[in-house]
């Protein structure tokens, strides 16, 4: 049997635009969470995802369904994603502590760039911590580590949606974990 | 147990891939080892942590209005007429097809003055001397002998006299008198499509 999304395909292929929309309805918010993980920034998250609708648009009749569709439709966000992110020049390096600001690094003077006061007060100083540590994950472990623990997919659909052995991302996601502990490892 | 193939081993219990026995023999290192316990009390604090950041959505949630927005804004860019884009896929798919389509339309095209001009009556032949046209009635009279063969289109043939070779009537009728002599074959061509192929012969010379 056919998946619903590999009908709505087929239905837009014949020029249903609502099918299409019915689509947009689906993946949206979902690739949304997924961008604005890779990128923590609002206007390239909603960019990222437009272009990945348009990109679905365009490639629809090659869309193969014996393929998950959410496999298809997340290699395509999370290619356009770190393709964002290589695109990004670092001025300079965050990382650096700033003498001015006493333990402050460049993250946390740029990390609430975006957020609102609302949203400030609900991102705890933990969050703070564990979010600026993954933004400076280089991307081809964000991805693994965005796949594995935001849409909860297994090392095997991780694999399927980046196109790569399962044994690559078993090691991607190890050294993600790695990287992720010596970050954090005096606030542990 | 080596340290270095216990973290290995710390990974894979993290993920949920290591066989119970593995996991027994980890533990028993965890134990007599206190460098490894505290490396994997970091990597399971750190699991958890990114588990709860990862899985708490408050502020970064899209709102229902951005959400629409965003929705809009996706749509209207999509280009709206996505039927073309079928339709020249199709023709890449099947060029064999399209080839036999574009020689009917053209043919098609070659009948369309005689469609259009329905009414118009046409009489084609080798010898139309001794024919006499009556409104749309094309008579060749009694005792008159026509030298070849005769063709009328969107008319009445009435043949009372001889014609030596064939007579072809196409979108009419053919009356023949007791009197009249025909060598050659009589048709009566009235649908579209055989008219069609009547074109298609004539036009390649082979004679029907």
């Amino acid at each position: 049997m056919k998946s619903i999304e590999a009908n709505l395909i087929r239905l837009a292929l014949k020029g249903d635009q609502r099918a299409f929309a019915e689509l947009v309805g689906m993946y949206q918010d979902k690739l949304y969470h997924l961008a604005y993980r890779m990128l923590y920034n609002r206007q390239e998250a909603e960019d990222a995802v437009q272009e990945t609708f348009l990109r679905v648009f365009r490639n629809m009749e090659r869309y193969d369904d014996s393929m998950k569709f959410s496999t298809w439709i997340y290699r395509i966000t999370t290619n356009l994603s770190i393709d964002r992110l290589r695109r990004r020049k670092p001025g300079f390096s965050l990382d650096a502590e700033l003498p001015e600001h006493d333990g402050l690094d460049g993250y946390s003077m740029f990390a609430s760039e975006d957020t609102s006061p609302e949203e400030e007060v609900l991102l705890s100083e933990t969050q703070h911590i564990i979010r600026n540590a993954i933004d400076t994950l280089p991307p081809k472990y964000k991805t693994v580590m965005v796949l594995r623990y935001l849409e909860d997919l297994s090392l095997q659909e991780i694999g399927d949606v980046m196109d790569m052995p399962v044994t690559t991302i078993k090691t991607r996601v190890h050294r993600g974990r790695e990287f992720l502990r010596k970050k954090l490892e005096h606030k542990l | 147990m080596n340290c270095n193939v216990a973290i290995v081993w710390m990974h894979d219990y993290i993920d949920g891939e290591l066989p119970r026995e593995d996991a027994v023999t980890l533990k028993q290192h965890l134990i007599s080892c206190p460098a490894c316990r505290a490396r994997f009390d970091q990597l399971e604090k750190t699991e958890a942590l990114l588990s709860s950041v990862m899985a708490e959505p408050k502020g970064q949630a899209i709102s229902p209005a951005t959400s629409a927005a965003l929705t809009a804004k996706i749509l209207k860019q999509i280009p709206s007429p996505a039927r073309h884009r079928d339709w020249t896929g199709w023709i890449r798919r099947h060029p064999a097809v399209t080839a036999a389509a574009v020689f009917v339309l053209v043919m098609m095209a070659s009948l369309a003055p005689t469609v259009n001009n329905g009414s118009e009556l046409i009489v084609r032949g080798d010898d139309l001397k001794q024919v006499i046209i009556d409104g749309h009635t094309v008579i060749v009279p009694e005792g008159s002998q026509i030298n070849g063969s005769l063709t009328v289109e969107n008319g009445t043939a009435d043949v009372r006299g001889q014609v030596q070779g064939s007579v072809t009537v196409i979108d009419g009728s053919l009356l023949t008198a007791s009197t009249a002599q025909i060598a050659g074959q009589t048709r009566t061509i009235d649908q579209l499509l055989d008219r069609f192929w009547y074109k298609v012969t004539q036009t390649f010379g082979s004679k029907p």
